[in-house]
């Protein structure tokens, strides 16, 4: 899988997950329709579209949280299924999801090691689930976990989820994906609630993700958080795709016009592979 | 980042009540209330209108603290349970009615001849079969938990009145009597208590000083110190006027025991981790690939323990099993009443059983103090009913604070 095709221009690293011809249907409703995706590690790949265009459903497959009708998978060139969330979460695929499902009643390290907490050693005689936590070592992770995105503004790992702002919790949600041992990682319209101070810092992390060589998918509405954030952008309609574009090579305008009305097959260069 | 707010009275409670011993705070006002109420104001103002004689001290007595811990160990051991089904925002109503099943199988067992220890066994083993029943209709057929232990509270009645045609049955078994009659003599409670003290110290300060050494966040030192010395005052005040009167019985260290280790399942393994995620957020506790429905089948299971026990210790301090003490009487309410006055929160996620205890108290201070004032059982009804709304308004009040931003 080294072929032309996987690179993005002379720029861009081969790619680290690609979907190819993913269909997808709700009884009679088909969602997603011969749909490509790719994404590489060390970039934020933004994936747009009109509402109901199959974002969603498009990541929720990739996650292993819907299983496509059809369409083949490959990770760092070598064919996978993914089927359930755990295959997903096996080879290293995160989603955030929109309701960030965390538990505002505990902490924030709580949470970060929720459903994998790090137990004492020394107390095999007791079935894993009565050991006792090793709340220390779940803080220092979680501190870790915390400097890595560098979220500033979060005062404690012991502070409860509820006291925090949606910008902070988006931030923990984030972590928590990243915490398990990572490559991939889809924020579904991670902004969509929060006001301009908190989507940068939200924007923030996303970046910093990047910079610690994970593949980030980000989706949006805000064509101006993607044109902040995005090294490419992938266009669907109606379960389509659209257009793959550089972001540095194309202005919102182009990308809000093949968003809402498709592409004229003969426009500009900067699009990278149009249908 | 977050925007300069007033700090409300709202807010500080809710913060209050986030740290672990903060929560303790209010219970321990609302029975420093009324103990100073019917301990000392109450007399006080017999003795100044003239009323009585001499300033009475009865309430505050050893002989009456001593009265009142044993009268609320039964509705502790169940409100113990209840707050563990609380926590996942369930509740159970056939609590009273799984403890007076298995106080009245207890004595029936025993009365065949069944040894008391083995008699015992069995009815815990029920009572952990009744509740897991109940948590399978509620996990896996998922019938609300409201309906399913009203259900069993009807059922279980009726069972109860099956096993006890006549309402009632006298229980003379000395291992069952042993366990409210055996007191630990003086001197060993008090150095018992002065070991757990003494660990408690060495745990909390030990803990501080490793977090000091990876670097961590340190707690503040003046709280640290204050719940060492509240905890210790508390317990070994509590040893010294228990021996004042007789001395500190074996149910009161069993419930202790208990209570201790429903604590440390639910606040430091990962178990009792998912009680609480569960009851904070279920949809989060699924997709981190936790159990939910067999985490709901097993707090059930830990009510019909408590329940079992309970009714264990009732036979035991009666000497007898009778309907009205169990599943036909005021228990139920008073069990709910006093996790739900601990501060454990109805709502789900909040919660912890050492103030279903302090809740007990709460609950059996009260009807003991207006017993001895010859207040009526319908002020008693009325106060209690009061108090209770005061802790659910509380409870509601700063969850909508928490909630509300
Ligand atoms: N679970 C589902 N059941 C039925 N239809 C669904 C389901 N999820 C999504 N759809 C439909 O699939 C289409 C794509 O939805 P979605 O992926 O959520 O769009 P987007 O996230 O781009 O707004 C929509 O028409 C939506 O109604
Ligand atoms: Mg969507």
């Amino acid at each position: 899988m080294t072929s032309k095709k996987d690179l993005v221009g002379q720029e861009a690293p081969p790619a680290h997950l690609i979907v190819r011809g993913i269909d997808k249907s709700f009884g009679g409703l088909q969602a997603l329709r011969e749909a490509d995706f790719e994404v590489a590690r060390g970039e934020v790949m933004a994936l747009v579209g009109d509402n109901g265009a199959g974002k969603s459903t498009l990541m929720k497959v990739l996650a292993g949280a819907y299983s496509a009708d059809a369409g083949s998978f490959f990770l760092d060139g070598n064919s996978v299924s993914i089927k359930s969330p755990n295959d997903a979460s096996d080879l290293g695929i995160q989603i955030v999801y929109q309701d960030l499902a965390l538990c505002e009643n505990l902490d924030v390290a709580a949470n970060l090691s929720l459903g994998a907490e790090p137990v004492k050693a020394g107390w095999s005689f007791l079935p894993h689930f009565l050991r006792p936590i090793d709340n220390l070592e779940m803080e220092s992770k979680a501190n870790k976990a915390i400097k890595r995105l560098q979220v500033r503004t979060l005062h404690s790992v012991r502070a409860k989820v509820s006291g925090l702002s949606g910008g902070q919790r988006q931030a923990i949600a984030i972590a928590r994906a990243v915490g398990t041992e990572s490559s991939v990682v889809m924020l579904d319209e991670p902004t969509a609630a929060l006001g301009v101070a908190q989507t940068y810092q939200v924007l923030q992390v996303v970046k910093r993700l990047r910079d610690t060589n994970h593949a980030v998918v980000y989706i949006s509405h805000n064509m101006q958080d993607i044109f902040d954030v995005s090294d490419r952008i992938t266009v669907l309609r109606h379960g389509q795709n659209v257009a793959t574009y550089i972001t540095s090579k194309t202005t919102p305008d182009e990308v809000v016009m093949a968003m809402t009305k498709g592409i004229d097959k003969n426009s500009s260069g900067s699009i990278q592979n149009a249908i | 980042m977050q925007s300069e707010k007033k700090i409300t009275f709202l807010d500080r409670l809710r913060t209050m009540r986030e740290t672990e011993f903060g929560a303790f705070l209010p219970v321990l006002f609302a029975l420093a209330a009324i103990w100073g109420y019917f301990g000392f104001i109450l007399p006080l103002h017999d003795l100044i209108t003239g009323e009585a004689e001499s300033f009475r001290a009865i309430f505050l007595s050893p002989r009456n603290i001593y009265n009142l811990f044993m009268q609320s160990a039964v509705i502790a051991a169940l409100a113990v349970g209840i707050t563990v089904v609380l926590l996942l925002g369930e509740i159970d109503l056939s609590a009273a009615a799984t403890a007076g099943v298995c106080a009245a199988l207890l004595g029936v067992l025993v009365l065949s001849g069944v040894p008391g220890f083995f008699a015992c066994l069995i009815v815990i083993f029920v009572g952990i079969i009744m509740g897991a029943a109940q948590g399978l209709l509620v996990a896996y057929v998922g019938i609300p938990s409201f309906v399913v232990t009203l259900a069993g509270l009807l059922g279980y009645q009726g069972l109860m009145q099956k096993i006890l045609p006549t309402g009632n049955l006298n229980v003379g078994d000395p291992f069952v009597r042993s366990i409210a009659r055996l007191l630990i003599p003086d001197m060993w409670g008090l150095f018992l208590a002065l070991v757990v003290f003494i660990l408690f110290a060495l745990t909390t300060v030990r803990k501080q000083l490793q977090r000091k050494e990876k670097g961590l966040e340190l707690d503040n030192k003046l709280t640290v110190w204050f719940q060492i010395i509240v905890f210790g005052i508390i317990l070994i005040s509590a040893v010294l006027t228990l021996n004042a009167y007789r001395s500190l019985p074996l149910l009161l260290v069993l419930l202790i025991a208990f209570t201790a280790l429903l604590d440390w399942i639910t606040k430091s393994t990962p178990y009792g981790r998912s009680l609480f995620a569960v009851g904070g957020n279920s949809e989060s506790a699924r997709r981190v690939g936790m159990k939910i429905k067999r985490i709901r089948v097993s707090a059930f299971a830990i009510v019909g323990l408590m329940a079992a026990i309970g009714g264990i210790f009732g036979a035991s301090r009666y000497g007898s099993v009778s309907y009205t003490a169990f599943a036909g009487g005021s228990l139920l309410l008073e069990a709910i009443g006093a996790a739900v006055i601990g501060g454990t929160s109805l709502f789900g996620g909040r919660g912890s059983v050492w103030n279903a205890i302090l809740g007990a108290l709460v609950i059996g201070s009260l009807g003991n103090g207006l017993d001895l004032s010859g207040a009526s059982a319908a002020d008693k009804l009325m106060v209690s009913g009061a108090i209770l709304l005061l802790a659910v308004a509380i409870d509601a009040l700063s969850r909508n604070s928490a909630g509300g931003r």
